[in-house]
């Protein structure tokens, strides 16, 4: 039985099992080669079979390697990563009906993948195929198990790699696979085709991808027996770009580059109302105060701009907003009452680090590797929610590095390099956290247990030391908290995730679109819209020491991030390239802030100081007493996706803001703006410019104005015709006003 | 209703769920008898003092709020040097809860501790801190920046943070001046979670701290600037105060943190005549993973778990045979550290090459003592005492094999991360020196009910009671002989018997009984265990340890329990117990091998629920007695004991039993007959004023012209009188109302301790 131990991927449970099937192989071997089909090549199993069975999708998740029995008791293993446990499934499970040596069109695989029996997954080979022939003729050949033998995928390739087409056009990609032993094959018909965005590319069929007339560029991912190769395409629009804004920083020239290369003329810079509301929003989460509006608007200085981002980033908004951010995908979830101390430390920890700019490294490494109570070192909440090593590092890897390693729990990684050693390995430095209960209950004291620190395979029963994506570490010894290895890791300039991953989020937070997307699924196979402008920001980011602030500062001041959200003639259709602003819906809290402030009201919060602002709320709690901050999406804290922040537009959205008891509530307050307004004596216009001031951050136009004007002096009376006492009248006409404001789109997008 | 499982919100469907599923563990109630809503007779608290404290060498006028304060009298101290009188008001008569503290001059900085003799006996216990700076106190509501309370560098502020609010302080201060913001707050007995943030002018945060209650600044320019100070979750209320110390650091000088109170598991340190400073210091503090420092043993190192993730290292020589014992402090110093200690066995050796290679074998990882008995988890039901004798610090022992090098290592579990220079620890390695150290409390019953509010339990006898202190030894360096405990030099009628703690074992107890007739008293005790080590004689003083805090439920809050700086006892003079079990005769001559029947005398001065309550056998040697129950509807009952079963040996035996009945206590019954008495007094009162009247009216009706005038003034004089007792009654009838609904009956669960029993084993005659 010499095969026996070539297959490294058997374990140690399958081994008997194993050998019976390679008993049969040897005694199907011998049929088969009495049979001496000589002249007919010989069909790879491994190379063959697996990826045409892959091809045609039986052993995708949802069908036949589907966790837990497959599908009707057939069990593949996922996209094939597993050949040698597939052959066994084909060979010895089914009471051996999936093969028929004597009759291979008899075979069970071919009867039900052709259709000739009932089955639920229809028809994936039809008889005619080259798929069907080869496994025909696979079977025929004695249905030969060659996993020892056959030559071993090095390398997929494609041909061409790259592209420049024009939009509408299409293009042919060959898929060549290189093998250990120097031989070339052409899999393009067997070989996966994906697209990164199938607005702008879709594939037509075996390695064809046509391209959209939206200009910038998109990828297409082919994937062959566990290896990943991505054709790049760009579509530029062709577009004379000239007068472009000018170059404030590294930014601009690697965006502008972009559009240069690409034909896109970008929308000129905003004017200052604009770039002052905008920068608000993004930076500290708030409308500008009517002083700050007025005041910037009516400075004449050039470096006012620069000055207003930084007087934005001192302040303790810019605090409260971004650990809004980081709070919920940190999952800072109210459970049960007795969460609350741990969530106000939890959240209080994060905006203060904030506030005071704690480097970015230092900040991870502090929740990774924290210790002690609650109280005495906040991010000790971290893991009071996130409780197995396995959530650990999955949220870890997706937060911190921009990696998905879910997959990689049960099987290989299907589109990464990432192998159930590596999830593993990476789970061994979570695997010394030492607990031990505290006087709160649900929460636990964190301790460094002293140890070897190793984490178990499920799969193949091997006891892995702590190793970061493929990455050796130094030895850890028991003394040493492997978190802290981790967290070095991290920091390290070479390290290839972590500063990617966080410039990628800002980025997206601040242009609404990653370089990468979707901002956590950073892989080989998914390349950014603007490698050059990626790569310098994670240069920047590094150089500065992971300074946080510096990053907004730096984004912000560029010209790029200040363009107008108004298209010119040509970059209507861009979505990537950042020509122009995309403009955003306001944020649940922001908006419920925005409405406070304008309406002059604002919102009670339960254990929290009157006058606290929603980006302020610690924890998800707030969700349910507010319906709100639930119909705008504000997140649970569920997941360590940003997505779970719906930004959506809704039906329900816009009929609460029309109708809602709270958005009536605000607008009639005893306290309100409507009702003091109303009260005060100062002349219609000057009260006209402070809504707008406030709403906008400008001026109203005379249209606006003229409108408002007749609005206020409209005769009002009741259904039955009378007259409306005219306090009431007042009060009543400048709640509509602000009411119609703040249904404003103006009002509700950051633009 | 499952153990620890959280009840429903509500409180009557938590109510209705405990009173349907009591159940007590050590002091078993019977569930069918009880429907107790409440846990504990009303005892006198002390919860808050304005302010919390004072310079030395001043007055200070302190108003004091509490529970069950009625005829507070006497405030006192834990030191001398601290006097209070009654505040006399405008009309000569003191102001109730109003006090005049004296400090002397020469009382020393620190914190005391306040109680206050009320009509129940003393209270429990409030620090008062005494300090050097300057004193200002909170007066107005200070929640904007408006409102800001003005203080100096170099003062303190007293303050209580009103709910959802930011208290401000607000100062003037220099460019280059360094300060210091200290906020005293649960080492006062406060319930606030400090965040201090230091502010500009207009409020605006410029440094915060949320987790050390202390915070260091360097002005940047002259001018005002703001502390904000808030509670972590924004609690606020009576119970949310702070003493708030804003200093300036000069250049070469620590300032001090401001006094607090010690963990229970503070206990245990230092050992007996240990040096107040150790002989050695750490090599190099500063450096995270420096080389091993070289010491010899016996060993009393300082040393700081600094910068993060520090290891310390220390090197020593050692024979085969030798014992070390190794203690560290750390925890136990207040410090929020988990030390491991491990020692290792180094050996060189030549290797191939001509290199020398190291090799480390380990020889003993020491960790945790934990608590010598189970602390109540952190569930609904109480499970066992709230205090942790144990502690994070490492303590044990090395045996060493062979002659040659060792490391003994020292690192903070928690110390990954955190960068607190504040974090010390001192390491003693040395020969055993085989000790105990003590600890008590009052002790609560073991049941199902978040009703934790006795917890916080003074040692405030009535008239016939017995209260039980649970004491817990820790055990030093293999010391495992017995330990005799007492309480001495109590008021009188107070007699304190102390149930040993048994060799090998860590829990006693000391009962405290009060005469029937003990006069009303109150006395400083002294609390000590007494035991025999290597052959000497030795005493050491214990600790008594409480709850800072009555919990009413346990689910909004957690217990924050302290220890104690002296052991007050006192007796009501008014208040009786609802129930009083004692043996017919104190002292029992038994012999060896005999079945033992105790009889028992019960007097009960309430009504209770249930015919009858289960008790258990306690005192050394009587733990396996079966419980039984004493019948709540006779005034006598029996105990069994078979000293053949329990194997006594003949000598002198402390015995008793303790359970939990349910008293339908009522609360001063003597106001209701007192103010019946006021209503019939008004009622009389009217009536006579009324014939009073009617008979003036009459007379001024008849009356001559001489006399008319005289006349009429006296009907008026009348009028008015009946008009006064017109207005009396009611307030009478208001009064008793108030007493009678104060004094119905209501369902109380608390513990009855039987008077102790001497019995003396003869031996057994031989045949």
């Amino acid at each position: 039985m010499p095969r026996q131990d070539t297959h490294p991927r058997l374990t140690p449970r399958r081994s008997m099992h194993a050998s019976i099937v390679l008993l049969f192989a040897s005694i199907s071997l011998a049929i088969g080669t009495s049979k001496a089909r000589a002249n007919e090549p010989r069909v790879s199993f491994v190379n063959d079979v697996v990826p045409i069975i892959t091809k045609a999708g039986c052993n995708a998740g949802p069908c036949h390697a589907k966790a837990g029995g497959g599908q009707k008791g057939f069990q593949l293993s996922l996209l094939g990563f597993e050949p040698g446990e597939d052959y066994e499934f084909l060979m010895i499970d089914g009471r051996g009906r999936r093969l028929s040596l004597t009759r291979p069109e008899a075979s069970l695989l071919l009867a039900k993948a052709a259709g000739k029996v009932p089955h639920g997954g229809g028809v994936r080979l039809a008889e005619s195929s080259d798929g069907y022939r080869t496994l025909q003729a696979w079977i025929a050949q004695g249905a030969e198990f060659d996993g020892a033998t056959a030559p071993a995928l090095a390398k997929l390739e494609l041909t061409p790699q790259k592209a420049t087409l024009k939009p509408g056009e299409s293009v042919a990609i060959k898929a060549i696979a290189h093998y250990a032993d120097g031989s070339r094959r052409d899999v393009t018909g067997r070989a996966l085709f994906e697209s990164n965005d199938s607005a702008m590319a879709e594939v037509t069929g075996e390695g064809g991808v046509k391209v959209s007339d939206i200009p910038g560029r998109v990828s297409v991912m082919v994937r062959y027996q566990g290896k990943v190769a991505v054709f790049a395409a760009a579509v530029p629009m062709g577009a004379k770009v000239e007068n472009l804004p000018p170059e404030k920083n590294f930014v601009d020239k690697a965006v502008f580059g972009n559009l240069k290369e690409l034909g896109i003329p970008p929308s000129p810079v905003s004017d200052d109302a604009t770039f002052l509301r905008r920068s608000a929003l993004d930076i500290a989460g708030r409308l500008p105060t009517e002083e700050e509006s007025r005041a910037f608007l009516a400075d004449k200085s050039p470096d006012k701009r620069d000055r207003w981002i930084d007087t934005l980033l001192a302040s303790t908004d810019y605090a409260d907003f971004f650990a809004a951010k980081w709070t919920a995908v940190l999952k800072n979830r109210r459970d049960d009452a007795s969460d609350l101390l741990s969530n106000f430390a939890f959240h209080a920890w994060v905006r203060d680090s904030l506030l005071a700019n704690k480097p970015y490294d230092q900040f991870v490494r502090e929740l990774l590797a924290a210790t002690g109570t609650v109280v005495g070192n906040p991010p000790v909440a971290w893991y009071k929610r996130v409780k197995e090593p396995k959530n650990q590092i999955e949220d870890v890897a997706q937060l911190f590095l921009g990696v998905r390693m879910q997959c990689a729990q049960c099987h290989h990684h299907p589109f990464e390099r990432w192998s159930q050693d590596d999830y593993y390995s990476l789970a061994a430095f979570f695997s010394q956290v030492g607990r031990k209960p505290s006087a709160t209950r649900g929460e636990d004291l964190i301790f460094h247990k002293r140890g070897q620190a190793t984490a178990t395979n499920i799969k193949t029963g091997a006891a892995l030391k702590p190793a970061a994506l493929g990455d050796k570490m130094p030895e850890i010894t028991p003394d040493e908290d492997p978190r802290l290895k981790l967290a070095d890791w991290m920091k390290s300039p070479e390290n290839p995730f972590f500063a990617r991953a966080l410039v990628n989020r800002y980025w997206k937070h601040f242009f609404g679109r990653g370089l990468i997307e979707p901002e956590d699924d950073i892989r080989d196979s998914n390349p950014p819209s603007n490698p050059e402008l990626l790569a310098a920001l994670e240069k920047h980011f590094v150089a500065s020491g992971f300074d946080l602030k510096d990053l907004v500062r730096t984004i912000a001041r560029s010209s790029a991030y200040q363009l107008s959200a108004i298209p010119n003639a040509h970059n209507l259709g861009d979505r990537q390239n950042y020509s122009r602003y995309y403009p955003r819906r306001l944020g649940a809290e922001v908006m419920l802030d925005a409405i406070d402030v304008l309406a002059g009201t604002r919102t009670e919060f339960a254990n929290l100081p009157p006058g606290t602002r929603a980006v302020a709320l610690p924890d998800n709690s707030y969700n349910v007493s507010s319906p709100f901050l639930r119909v705008f999406g504000r997140p649970e804290g569920e997941s360590v996706c940003e997505c779970e922040r719906v930004q959506s537009s809704s039906l329900a959205q816009s009929l609460h803001l029309i109708n809602a008891g709270d958005i009536r509530g605000k607008l009639a307050a005893p306290t309100g703006r409507a009702e003091t307004l109303a009260k005060s004596d100062k002349p219609a216009e000057e009260k006209i410019r402070e809504i707008y001031m406030v709403a906008f951050s400008r001026e109203p136009k005379p249209d606006e104005m003229a409108a408002a004007k007749a609005y206020l002096s409209e005769k009002r009376t009741t259904a039955a015709g009378q007259p409306i006492d005219p306090q009431r009248a007042a009060r009543e006409n400048f709640q509509d006003i602000v009411w119609a404001l703040i249904n404003s789109k103006e009002f509700l997008f950051n633009h | 209703m499952r153990a620890g499982s959280r009840p429903k919100p509500a409180n009557f469907a938590r109510r209705a769920a405990c009173a349907a599923s009591y159940a007590l563990a050590a002091l078993a109630l019977d569930a069918a008898s009880v429907s107790a809503q409440s846990v504990g007779l009303p005892a006198p608290r002390l919860l808050t003092t304005m302010p919390m404290g004072g310079k030395a060498g001043t007055e200070v006028e302190v108003r004091i709020t509490g529970e069950h304060l009625e005829e507070a009298g006497e405030l006192s101290f834990s030191d001398p040097r601290l006097t209070a009188t009654a505040k006399t008001g405008m009309d000569g008569k003191p102001v109730p809860n109003v006090f005049v503290v004296k400090i002397a001059a020469d009382c020393p900085p620190g914190i005391y501790e306040a109680r206050v003799m009320t009509r129940l006996g003393i209270s429990s216990t409030r620090i008062f801190s005494v300090g050097t700076l300057d004193e200002v106190v909170e007066t107005k509501p200070n929640a904007t920046v408006a409102d800001a309370l003005e203080m100096k560098i170099g003062s303190v502020a007293n303050g209580v943070i009103a709910d959802r609010s930011v208290d401000h302080l607000k100062f003037q201060a220099k460019k280059g001046q360094k300060l210091v913001i200290d906020c005293a707050a649960k080492g006062i007995d406060s319930k606030l979670t400090p965040t201090l943030i230091l502010a500009d002018e207009k409020g605006r945060d410029l440094v915060v701290d949320r987790s050390a209650g202390f915070l260091a600044f360097d002005v940047p320019a002259d001018g005002t600037y703001l502390v904000k100070i808030h509670d972590l979750t924004f609690k606020g209320g009576v119970a949310i105060f702070y003493r708030l110390a804003l200093q300036e650091s000069k250049p070469g000088e620590t300032v001090a943190r401001q006094p607090g109170t010690a963990a229970v598991n503070a206990f245990s340190w230092p050992p007996q005549g240990l040096a107040a400073k150790s002989v050695l210091a750490e090599a190099d503090p500063e450096d995270p993973a420096g080389k091993p420092q070289k010491v010899t043993l016996p060993l009393d190192v300082s040393g700081r778990f600094f910068p993060a993730a520090d290891v310390d290292e220390y090197e020593f020589e050692a024979k085969k045979g030798e014992v070390w014992w190794v203690e560290v402090a750390s925890d136990r110093l207040g410090r929020p550290t988990d030390a491991s200690v491990l020692v290792q066995k180094v050996t060189k050796a030549k290797g191939g090459d001509g290199k020398e290679i190291e090799t480390r074998t380990d020889v003993v990882e020491l960790a945790d003592v934990p608590s010598p008995v189970k602390v109540s988890s952190n569930g609904y039901a109480y499970d066992g005492p709230v205090y942790d004798a144990g502690t994070a610090d490492p303590m044990g022992k090395i045996e060493i094999k062979e002659d040659g090098t060792y490391r003994l290592r020292i690192t903070d579990l928690f110390g990954g991360t955190r960068r607190d220079p504040d974090n010390v620890y001192r390491l003693i390695v040395r020969k055993a020196s085989p000790d105990f150290a003590l600890v008590g409390w009052a002790i609560h019953m073991e049941l199902r009910n978040g009703d934790r509010n006795a917890l916080s339990k003074p040692l405030a006898l009535r008239g016939g009671s017995t209260m039980a202190l649970e004491v817990v030894a820790f055990r030093r360096d293999g010391f495992d002989g017995p330990i005799e405990l007492a309480l001495e030099g109590l008021p009188e009628g107070v007699t304190a018997t102390g149930l040993k703690i048994a060799a090998g074992q860590s829990r006693g107890m000391v009962l405290v009984t009060a005469k029937e007739d003990a006069p009303r008293g109150f006395a400083r005790a002294k609390f000590v265990g007494r035991a025999e080590i290597a052959g000497e004689k030795v005493e050491r003083a214990g600790r008594l340890a409480s709850v800072s805090w009555p919990i009413p439920d346990s689910w909004g809050e957690i217990p924050n329990p302290r220890l104690v700086a002296d052991v007050p006892v006192s007796v009501s003079g008014f208040d009786k117990s609802t129930i009083t079990v004692a043996p017919v005769t104190q002292k029992i001559e038994a012999k060896a091998g005999e079945k033992l029947t105790v009889p028992l005398k019960i007097t009960r001065r309430s009504e209770f629920s249930g015919a009858s309550f289960p008790v258990k056998a306690i005192g050394a040697g009587f733990e396996r007695v079966p419980g039984f129950e004493i019948p709540l509807n006779a005034d006598k009952a029996e105990a069994v004991v078979d000293l053949k079963a329990l194997n006594l040996p003949p000598g002198d035996h402390l015995l008793s039993f303790i359970g939990g009945a349910v008293a339908k206590y009522r609360h001063r019954p003597d106001l209701v007959t007192a103010a019946e008495a006021e209503v019939k007094k008004a009622k009389d009162e009217l009536a006579a004023a009324s014939a009073e009247a009617k008979t003036t009216a009459e007379a001024a009706k008849v009356a001559s012209l001489e006399t008319m005038s005289q006349a009429n003034m006296a009907a008026a004089a009348a009028v008015q009188r009946e008009n006064r007792a017109k207005e009396a009654l009611p307030k009478a009838e208001a009064a008793l109302k108030q007493a009678t609904d104060a004094a119905q009956p209501r369902d109380i669960a608390d513990i009855v301790v039987v008077e102790p029993i001497a019995i003396h084993i003869q031996p057994a005659e031989k045949k």
